[in-house]
């Protein structure tokens, strides 16, 4: 497509899109790390320039660094579990099994409940389902909530996140081994090759730009966790499951230091941008073109 | 490829029939049973025929807003806006705060979006933070004099509107100590901590064997349990200010400041019984309300609004339910022991810096309207079921749980007094105040957490 | 439908238990979808006390709750304001955002490059980090807040990177370039080229795009609510708004309007899936 009217070309394929990315997300985004500079507090008429005064309020709030390295251990159980689990439960339902349509609309599901629901559901689950379980059984493992003890609530946290987040995920991969060709898969078997060589030499090449995405979006979801978080914990047991997002909003909002959460905000996406930044080029490395 | 279609008609038939039904309100299956508590939702009625306030007719088709954001009276509220319409001709739009919004971030939000509400219903905090940059004065206006005692000042100046007082303390069920105790319970006899400790014994041997319910949530442990030690310094807000500048200055030791100890001593009580005391972090807000209405528990820490869920328990407006104050000690003229904590708990501020003159206006008579007009004034009481802070106000609150604490206010048994602390007050030191209740910090441990945040304030 | 089975026993005893496993998996992933349907048909009290009794064993089960929702949410005019700004904002990414990918992936140049990556690092901003900015600009500066055009606009806005990001992966894995070469010898223009050759080869991830954009778009509720705040058009979600009290929640009512709002995303899933699979015949033709 290398052509003269490369102009034209631009204004009609790129530019609408590129012109509301730019006008919703990066001038937003610019304007507030400028505020980051400044002692506005979200609701005065006057911005004063304060420098780096806000990042250095940053480097004193010690359960920001703690929330963050929560959010580090948190990422890496969800990513994992949730890539692997989304990968199996997709190829199995793209494999033309009894009722594969019935059982896409049930892994479709964890995508339609959200907010307060979500939170309420599960609590219930932690609450009571496990705990009339430990009752009957006397497993000590579900003789209390696991939303009460710091560890279990921690792990509650990536079940649902894992549960929620593979539902999502599971869509991309389908897409992925619908994308394949039947000829690449069917030429597989007749060569004789099964199972987990297939798998690794000739299906995971082929799939690596969905898994991509998919590594990238786990990634950024699991780090900007708030709305599980929210409804599930809200921190507790004690603040000891609070993860970063949660403690930006929280510190913007109900400790009403606006530009210190800004601040912290800002730092966390420069966090995240090098982390992904980093796993999309080393996935894109491993991709095949057509 | 036939079939798939016919699946399709019946699906999309199946969805229709669904929505028929729920749209004719067919019941399903069994009839339901008259004495269900949910049934109700019963219409107050509101004498309107008497209406002597007088509207400033040249505000007539104004339009303004009023964010709330005490979610429970929303439908309430704009019953009351359109009942003022009615008679006044200004439009009330009611704009509620949301679920996971607080009510701070939306109206920072909706000021910078350049549309803030002509009037919002805050927190006292709240109203401080934004009083001096956005709010319209509101000194010297008419329902400033019935409101006396309840007004919050600021340099001087009141920026706000009390709307309700709430109180709140040892909420008991009568009936269920009587009938576990055999005998009729007084509740103004029990006025130390041992005697309160004391009922709790018998009501354990009598087979209750965890009368108390706790509450786990940080809201209700950082500011309701808490913040006792800040209000029973001496039972005022200034009595409150005072105290919480001495502790912020390092002039109070709080290991011997004698509230703290004694505090802690009426909440290691209440710890030991409680219900959930196998995992006291693991309790369920709306469960306790069904355990106290059915009796498997007596007491539960909480406040006046607590009574929707009561009431959606099985609790009738019949039954008695009433307060206990928060036992400081054995002391019997200690006024803690026998007077509950109420207080003026919402503020209605108005925007004074891009609503018009007129809009502020029409606000302002909107509020004079609540405290005057005669539909107001029973819409306040009986259409939000608030207790009024207005000493004109003649009507009654009917749930038994602000009836208790109007009663008490009128009778002199309750004390006014808020502590204003910082607004993560109650998110921080609930979060110590939950380690402590599940048994995973001690005293000194708390003690430290109360004064390092007070440290760090500035 | 395509069954691919190919024989062996070793292969039906693996498959066997692979469809265990599944079943396991499956009803775990359903259960919370369940107990909202179960719940929504109970009361609230019910709820509380007993909220895994089944169905029947339950007094006073009605569909009370439904009635309740979809009165208080003023359900048709939110389902019509849902309806607008879901599907022009799903149309209008979905469309845009192909178009950009298809430039970028094509155009190896600068501002591509620039784009993208800074595409992709946007999707990594928390949205609690530009609420404030957005509404400042868009309300204080510009003034253009409630209205449905401009919600329309910036859920384009904040979905286009991901949905770019979507099209860019599957276009350079998927697309041959050897096709539209052909069609350009053929005497097509760009946009031809692009509307009657690439878009088609698209259809997968159109599908699984359109799914997942409206689904965000009709469940998304901290957009709407600052964006739109005047009472005729707030969207599904920021209609049960009434059913949320500050101590305590009407449980019944909110899980009944969860499923009144869902039904119709799940009509849309439904539907799609065919098309998903159908993709997979296009594909096949390369």
């Amino acid at each position: 497509m290398k052509s003269k009217n490369n102009g034209k070309d631009f204004c009609m394929f790129a530019l609408p899109g590129m012109f509301c990315f730019f006008a919703v997300v990066i001038v937003p985004f610019v304007y507030g790390v400028y505020l980051t500079l400044t002692d506005w507090n979200g609701v005065a008429k006057v911005k004063n320039f304060i420098g780096l005064k806000n990042f250095s309020g940053v480097m004193k709030d010690g359960q920001f660094w703690t929330s963050l390295l929560l959010t580090f251990k948190y990422v890496i159980f969800v990513v994992l579990i949730v890539n692997v689990l989304a990968f199996a439960i997709a190829y199995l339902l793209t494999r033309g099994i009894k009722g594969q349509n019935f059982f896409r609309a049930g892994f479709f599901t964890p995508n339609l409940i959200g907010g307060i629901v979500l939170g309420y559901i599960w609590q219930f689950v932690f609450s009571r389902v496990f705990v009339s379980i430990g009752e009957s059984t006397g497993w000590k493992l579900f003789e209390v909530s696991w939303l009460s003890d710091p560890t279990n609530a921690f792990i509650a946290l990536v079940v649902v996140s894992v549960w929620q987040l593979s539902g999502y995920m599971i869509l991309i991969y389908v897409a992925g081994f619908m994308g394949l060709s039947e000829d690449v898969m069917e030429a597989a078997s007749i060569d004789g090759a099964s199972g987990f060589v297939k798998l690794k030499s000739i299906i995971m090449p082929l799939m690596m730009s969905s898994i991509t995405i998919c590594l990238f979006l786990t990634l950024s979801r699991a780090f900007m966790v708030y709305d599980v978080n929210l409804s599930l914990t809200a921190g507790a047991p004690y603040g000891t499951t609070e993860m970063a997002a949660m403690h930006v909003y929280e510190k913007a909002f109900t400790s009403r230091q606006f530009g210190v959460g800004q601040a912290e905000a800002f730092i966390l996406f420069i966090i995240v941008a090098v982390i992904s930044g980093l796993q999309v080029y080393f996935t894109k490395k491993q991709e095949v073109e057509a | 490829m036939r079939r798939k279609f016919m699946k399709k008609v019946t699906a999309s038939g199946l969805v229709m029939v669904l929505m028929m039904t729920m749209l004719t309100g067919c019941r399903f299956g069994f009839a339901s049973d008259p004495d269900d508590p949910n049934e109700e939702e019963k219409e107050v009625p509101i004498d309107t025929s008497v209406d002597t306030f007088e509207y400033d007719t040249s505000l007539s088709g104004t339009n303004i807003t009023l964010l709330n954001s005490k979610a429970e009276i929303q439908v309430a509220l704009e019953a009351m806006g359109a009942e003022y319409e009615k008679k006044s001709g200004v439009h009330v739009e009611v704009m509620p705060v949301t679920d996971g919004d607080s009510p701070y971030t939306k109206v920072v939000s909706l000021y910078n979006s350049g549309t803030p509400p002509t009037a919002s219903i805050l927190d006292t905090t709240d109203v401080i933070a934004l009083a001096e940059e956005k709010a319209a004065d509101l000194t010297g206006e008419p329902w400033t004099e019935e409101a006396e005692g309840y007004l919050t000042e600021i340099d001087g100046k009141i920026y706000s509107f009390p709307l309700c007082i709430e109180g709140r303390g040892i909420i008991y069920n009568k009936a269920v100590i009587e009938e576990a105790l055999g005998e009729e319970f007084h509740p103004e006899s029990v006025t130390t901590q041992s005697a309160f400790t004391d009922i709790l014994d018998r009501l354990v041997e009598a087979g209750i064997e965890k009368p108390v319910s706790v509450a786990k949530e940080d809201w209700s442990l950082g500011a309701h349990h808490l913040q006792y030690i800040y209000e029973t310094y001496e039972g005022t807000s200034e009595g409150a200010q005072e105290i919480i500048e001495d502790i912020k200055a390092g002039k109070v030791d709080l290991d011997s400041y004698k509230r703290l100890s004694e505090f802690l001593d009426m909440f290691d009580i209440l710890k030991k019984y409680n219900v959930a005391k196998g995992d006291p972090l693991g309790a369920d807000y709306d469960e306790m309300a069904i355990d106290l209405a059915d009796g498997k528990t007596a007491f539960w820490f909480n406040g006046n609004w607590a009574w929707p869920n009561l009431s959606e328990a099985g609790a009738e407006e019949a039954d008695e339910y009433g307060f206990l104050p928060y036992f400081m000690n054995d002391d019997k003229s200690d006024f803690a022991n026998e007077q509950i904590q109420a207080s003026p708990s919402k503020q209605v501020m108005l925007d004074g810096q891009i609503a018009s003159d007129k809009e502020q206006a029409a606000a302002k008579e909107f509020l004079n309207w609540i405290v005057y007009s005669e539909i107001g004034q029973q819409m306040l009481v009986k259409t939000c079921n608030i207790i009024p802070p207005f000493k004109n106000n003649p009507y009654e609150p009917s749930d038994p749980l602000s009836a208790d604490i109007y009663k008490k206010v009128h009778e002199e048994k309750a004390f006014n007094a808020s502590a204003i602390v910082p607004n993560d007050h109650w998110a921080v030191l609930g979060a110590s105040m939950q380690k402590y209740l599940a048994g995973r910090s001690d005293r000194n441990e708390l003690t430290e957490d109360i004064q390092k945040y007070w440290d760090e304030q500035e | 439908m395509k069954q691919t089975t190919i024989g062996g026993t070793k292969r039906k005893v693996t498959n066997a238990l692979a469809m265990a496993g599944l079943i396991i998996i499956f009803i775990a992933y359903m259960f919370p979808f369940i107990m909202v349907v179960i719940n929504s048909l109970k009361q609230k009290r019910d709820i509380i006390k007993s909220p895994f009794s089944w169905l029947f064993t339950i007094k006073g089960l009605s569909f009370d709750n439904f009635v309740k929702a979809f009165t208080q949410m003023d359900f048709l005019n939110a389902f019509k304001n849902s309806l607008i700004v879901t599907v022009s904002a799903t149309v209008l990414v979905t469309l845009l955002a192909a178009m950009l990918a298809y430039y970028i992936v094509r155009h190896n140049n600068g501002i591509s490059k620039l784009t993208f990556a800074l595409m992709v690092a946007s999707m990594i901003i928390p949205f609690q980090a530009i609420m404030i900015p957005l509404v400042s600009i868009y309300g204080g500066t510009l003034n253009v807040l409630n209205h449905r055009v401009t919600l329309i606009f910036m859920h384009t806005g904040f979905s286009m990177a991901m949905s770019v990001f979507m099209f860019h992966g599957f276009i350079k894995g998927n697309v041959p370039m050897a096709l539209e070469e052909a069609a350009y010898i053929d005497g097509c223009t760009h946009s031809q080229t692009f509307f009657k050759i690439v878009l088609p080869l698209l259809k997968p991830i159109i599908s699984t795009m359109v799914i997942l954009n409206s689904l965000a778009f009709w469940n998304d509720f901290l957009l709407p609510s600052l964006v739109l705040t005047d009472k005729k058009l707030l969207t599904l979600p920021l209609s049960t708004y009434s059913f949320y009290g500050t101590y305590s929640a009407d449980y019944g009512t909110i899980m009944a309007g969860l499923l009144l709002c869902v039904v119709p995303i799940l009509i849309l899933y439904i539907a799609l899936q065919k098309q998903i699979i159908g993709g997979v015949v296009a594909g096949a033709v390369k």
